[in-house]
């Protein structure tokens, strides 16, 4: 049998990896302030993923192997400078990159077939996460673009399915969010948009959030290419139930607990967007987020930005004192409520009503709601966040130790080993039974001009 | 001949469950995965679109965020409904809500129906009506008499769209002294707009400096003649407008935008006349507008675009939080705050105004709080002395003993003139950072001590 120099070169590493990871560990034998225990979920020994090994030319000696596992980016940006410069002339057949494109696609489809959660230490471990980097081989045509899964304002997202591979699978599919440039300048999100890859990819692998897997970008789009997750939105499941009951929200609201934790606690970053269209169901009836399109690491800044959805909107942005990942907190509260009664606490047809309500903050419960139910969601409403629970003494852990979440274990539940109130039934991994239908994309589009191309180039650089 | 993949599917994913749990007793095991699998999949298929909307699946519908706040319903929110009244009868009215109780396993208590809906009636009550034009009545048609009860707002069941504004960086208005623009007006001009906008959230919590920047950046636009449409319904809006003279129509035309042709404007929901205004959701983000607003006369309008707006409360904000934040690294009581503690508590400190003359300390008494000087002066008086003992300036701050303990106030602060402080009592304190002992106890002791005697107030 042949071994390729690309899997050799992965063997390689693999064995670095493991051995330095070891390394590493033993080095940092005082626990982090907030871990996670090994655990049999996450698979012991954690088998480290390797998804995008970079074009690599056969390597000159094992120095420039060591020094591209220790230093991905700089030799990825090495990379693609060159890259740059050759391929200026478009479509360029030339067989090397063609070997290293199908190189990479084999090394999505590994991934997909063994995906596994990381340990919170290794989401942040840049330097040796290989999922969540930006591809410059990776391009639309490698994707047969089977359904559209969603749209929101400034993009659509495609169930795709890789082309013409070696040893292609039927059932190996992705999410593939498709971002025009031209929209995304129009919209005024070039700097959201760049938020939102460079904070995906910062939290690739946590339990609880859509993956990352690549992103890459052609003359006039941006593509983010995601873990697909079979069972579709909260919100459709919620509006067909009408209400949840209180075991399934409690459910849904502890993940989403554990994501907000991770994501002020560990990463600084506030997601901003919070609501059941954002919320997916995974095939195992866990939830994963999506849609990092607000989120932002604010660490101990304020930001000012509007954004949200009206009715999660929390006061302070609407009053724009400056805000932080309180509003998260207060969009949590909101969505607690949303899955208990229906329907969001502030509303009116008129937006601007939805927003005097909700800076005045009176929270109006049904009177069938449990008292727990009730004393959470004010201490989350609330409109002082010097007062807001969650953003207080405690943070997150003051949240997770409210009475109405008394039956959670928050310790089995990072490691999934609770099931899902509902486990979505599929017909195979490439089922979209539990996505709606959409208008197909119109087919008038701005071009992205010369002019624009000058402008704004620089700025989507890091796709 | 190959497995149907349906098998396939559960197989491996049986698989994964016998690899992760490694059960000792293996059939019950497997036994119980299947139950649970026949459970799951019925409680989805009773809450699959398939299954509750027998006219099968629709386009999915996403709607702008809210209605037209004149009037215009929104129809597709009713299909909605309908379809909800559909998945009702499937399920009701011995099931009660059916779809709740299959899903609630751990603690099998559907919600009662009657129970909420009854209290639901509550609800109608408190949400105001869509602003000043009443909302044409079109209730949907019901099977189900509760209905209407149990979504009382006539709550839009689309998805929601998210919503954003142009990006406001504060970092970079540090460096370039952006000064809003200023339009000057007389007296008189400033009291109508003052009470234009005082029934507006947006402006009633502006303080006295935002207010009057605010005021003077909005703009004058005279409207010459009748029959000029300032602004078109479906369009972006930019501005906020209040009317300073004149009369101005308002047209909704359901489709959601102007068009062409003789009834492009649509239908005439009302007018506005002197003192009124529109337009105001453009100064949250860039929203399309809601209604076609045409002059009826000749008319003058006082215009505001949200990014002056917005940039005048971020700015403000902005350097108070600066300045709060530098004046907490002044004390050494707190030295021991991270930057993130610091800005907490920076955001948290409360404003006060308080005349000349007032007493904001009184000695004997219990602390409570501690104060940062922001503006204005004040003295420090001892009993029996009648000599102040002690001037206090901008950035001073006092009383910060009181996060410690509850020692009473060794002295006495009297403002001298109009002062502004910004405050924080111990509850607001721990509340926020924990025990203020804990906090302190991250100094080197000696230090901690030494602290005793920076406050003068101090015993
Ligand atoms: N990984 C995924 N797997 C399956 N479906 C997905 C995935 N990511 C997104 N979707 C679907 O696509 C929809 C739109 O995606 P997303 O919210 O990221 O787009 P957007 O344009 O940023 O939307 P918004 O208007 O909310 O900002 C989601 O609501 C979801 O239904
Ligand atoms: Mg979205």
């Amino acid at each position: 049998m042949i071994i390729g120099t690309g899997t050799l070169l992965r063997i390689v590493r693999t064995w670095l990896y493991t051995n330095l990871n070891a390394q590493i560990r033993k080095a940092l034998s005082g626990e982090p302030a907030f871990s996670y225990k090994h655990s049999e979920f996450l698979g012991s020994p954690f088998k480290p993923l390797h998804i995008l090994s970079k074009p690599t030319p056969p390597p000159q000696n094992m120095a420039t192997a060591v020094k591209k596992l220790l230093h991905p980016h700089r030799s990825r940006d090495e990379e693609k400078s060159g890259h740059d410069n050759q391929s200026s002339g478009h479509d360029r057949q030339d067989s090397a990159s063609e070997r290293a494109r199908e190189e990479e696609k084999q090394n999505l489809l590994q991934w997909e077939e063994q995906k596994q959660p990381l340990e919170p230490g290794q989401i942040d471990d840049a330097n040796h996460k290989t999922i969540g980097q930006s591809s410059n081989v990776l391009r639309q045509q490698d994707f047969e673009l089977i359904k559209t899964l969603g749209t929101g304002t400034f993009a659509r997202v495609w169930l795709v399915r890789l082309k013409d591979t070696n040893n292609g699978n039927e059932n190996t599919v992705f999410a593939l969010k498709i971002l025009r440039k031209t929209d995304v300048i129009r919209l005024k999100q070039v700097e959201h948009v760049r938020n939102e890859r460079n904070v995906l990819a910062g939290v690739a692998g946590h339990p609880f959030i859509t993956t990352l897997v690549a992103s890459f970008q052609d003359r006039d789009s941006l593509y983010m290419l995601l873990d697909y997750c079979p069972g579709g939105e909260v919100f459709s499941y919620l509006r067909r139930a009408r209400r949840f009951n209180e075991a399934t929200s409690q459910f849904y609201a502890a993940e989403i607990v554990l994501i907000l934790e991770f994501l002020h606690e560990r990463e600084g970053v506030a997601y901003r967007d919070l609501k059941p269209e954002n919320i997916l169901i995974d095939a195992e009836g866990h939830l994963k987020l999506v849609d990092f399109g607000f989120a932002k690491k604010v660490e101990n800044r304020e930001t000012y930005t509007l954004c949200g959805t009206p009715e999660y909107l929390a006061p302070e942005v609407i009053r724009n004192t400056g805000h932080g990942t309180a509003v998260d907190w207060w969009a949590f509260g909101i969505l607690v409520y949303e899955f208990l009664v229906g329907q969001p606490p502030f509303w009116d047809q008129n937006p601007m009503k939805i927003y005097e309500q909700i800076v005045e903050g009176r929270v109006r419960f049904p009177s069938a709601m449990s008292s727990n139910a009730r004393d959470l969601i004010s201490g989350l409403c609330t409109v002082d966040t010097s007062k807001r629970l969650g953003n207080i003494s405690g943070g997150a852990g003051a949240v997770k130790a409210h009475p109405w979440f008394q039956d959670i274990d928050w310790d089995s539940l990072y490691y999934r080993k609770v099931n899902g109130p509902i486990v979505p039934h599929l017909r195979g991994p490439a089922d979209t039974r539990n996505f709606d239908e959409y208008e197909p994309e119109s087919a008038e589009r701005e071009p992205y001009t010369q002019d624009m191309s000058n402008k704004w180039d620089e700025y989507f650089k890091d796709f | 001949m190959s497995l149907p993949p349906d098998y396939s599917n559960e197989i491996s994913a049986l698989d994964r469950e016998i690899l992760k749990s490694q059960p000792h007793d293996v059939l019950q095991f497997c036994a119980n995965f299947f139950l649970r699998r026949l459970e799951s999949q019925r409680a989805e298929f009773l809450l699959a679109p398939q299954h509750s909307s027998p006219k099968g699946r629709g386009m999915a519908q996403s709607t702008f965020p809210g209605n037209n706040p004149f009037g215009k319903s929104n129809t597709s929110a009713f299909e909605s409904i309908e379809e909800d009244d559909e998945n009702d009868v499937v399920a009701s009215p011995t099931a009660s809500s059916f779809a709740p109780a299959v899903m609630d396993k751990a603690h099998p208590q559907p919600i009662a129906e009657e129970d909420t809906f009854g209290n639901f009636g509550n609800f109608a009550g408190f949400s105001g009506s869509a602003g000043a034009v009443k909302p044409p009545q079109s209730q949907p048609p019901s099977a189900n008499p509760h209905e209407p009860q149990s979504f009382p707002n006539n709550y839009n069941l689309n998805r929601r769209t998210s919503v954003s504004a142009e990006s406001l960086n504060p970092a970079s208005s540090a460096n370039d002294n952006w000064v809003p623009p200023f339009h000057p007006k007389t007296d008189e001009q400033q009291a109508r707009l003052r009470s234009a906008v005082a029934g507006n959230f947006l402006f009633s919590h502006l303080d006295d400096e935002q207010s009057a920047q605010v005021l003077g950046a909005l703009q004058e636009k005279p409207i010459p003649t009748k029959g000029i449409k300032v602004i078109l319904q479906g369009d972006v809006g930019d501005y906020f407008y209040v009317v300073e003279k004149g009369l101005f129509d308002i047209y909704v035309n359901p489709s959601g935008k102007l068009e062409n042709g003789p009834d492009g404007l649509g239908t005439k929901v009302s007018s506005v006349g002197q003192g009124g205004s529109f337009g105001e959701l453009a100064l949250m983000y860039n929203a399309p507008r809601a209604a076609t607003v045409v002059t009826a006369e000749q008319s003058t309008l006082w215009a505001l675009d949200r990014v002056t707006f917005r940039r005048i409360l971020m700015d403000s904000a902005f350097q108070r939080r600066r300045m709060y934040e530098g004046f907490l690294e002044e004390v050494p009581l707190l030295s021991s705050l991270t930057p993130y503690e610091r800005s907490k508590i920076a955001d948290a400190l409360e404003t006060k105004k308080f005349p000349p003359g007032t007493t904001i300390i009184q000695e004997g008494d219990v602390g409570e709080s501690f104060y940062i000087l922001e503006s204005g002066e004040a003295d420090v008086y001892k009993r029996g002395n009648s000599k102040s003992l002690k001037r206090y300036q901008k950035g001073d701050y006092f009383g910060e003993l009181a996060l410690l303990n509850d020692a009473p106030r060794a002295a006495s602060v009297i403002s001298t003139s109009e002062v502004k402080l910004a405050t924080l009592g111990k509850n607001g304190f721990q509340r926020l950072l924990g025990p203020v002992e804990g906090i302190m106890r991250r100094n080197d002791p000696s230090k901690a001590q030494h602290s005793d005697t920076v406050d003068p107030l101090s015993k």
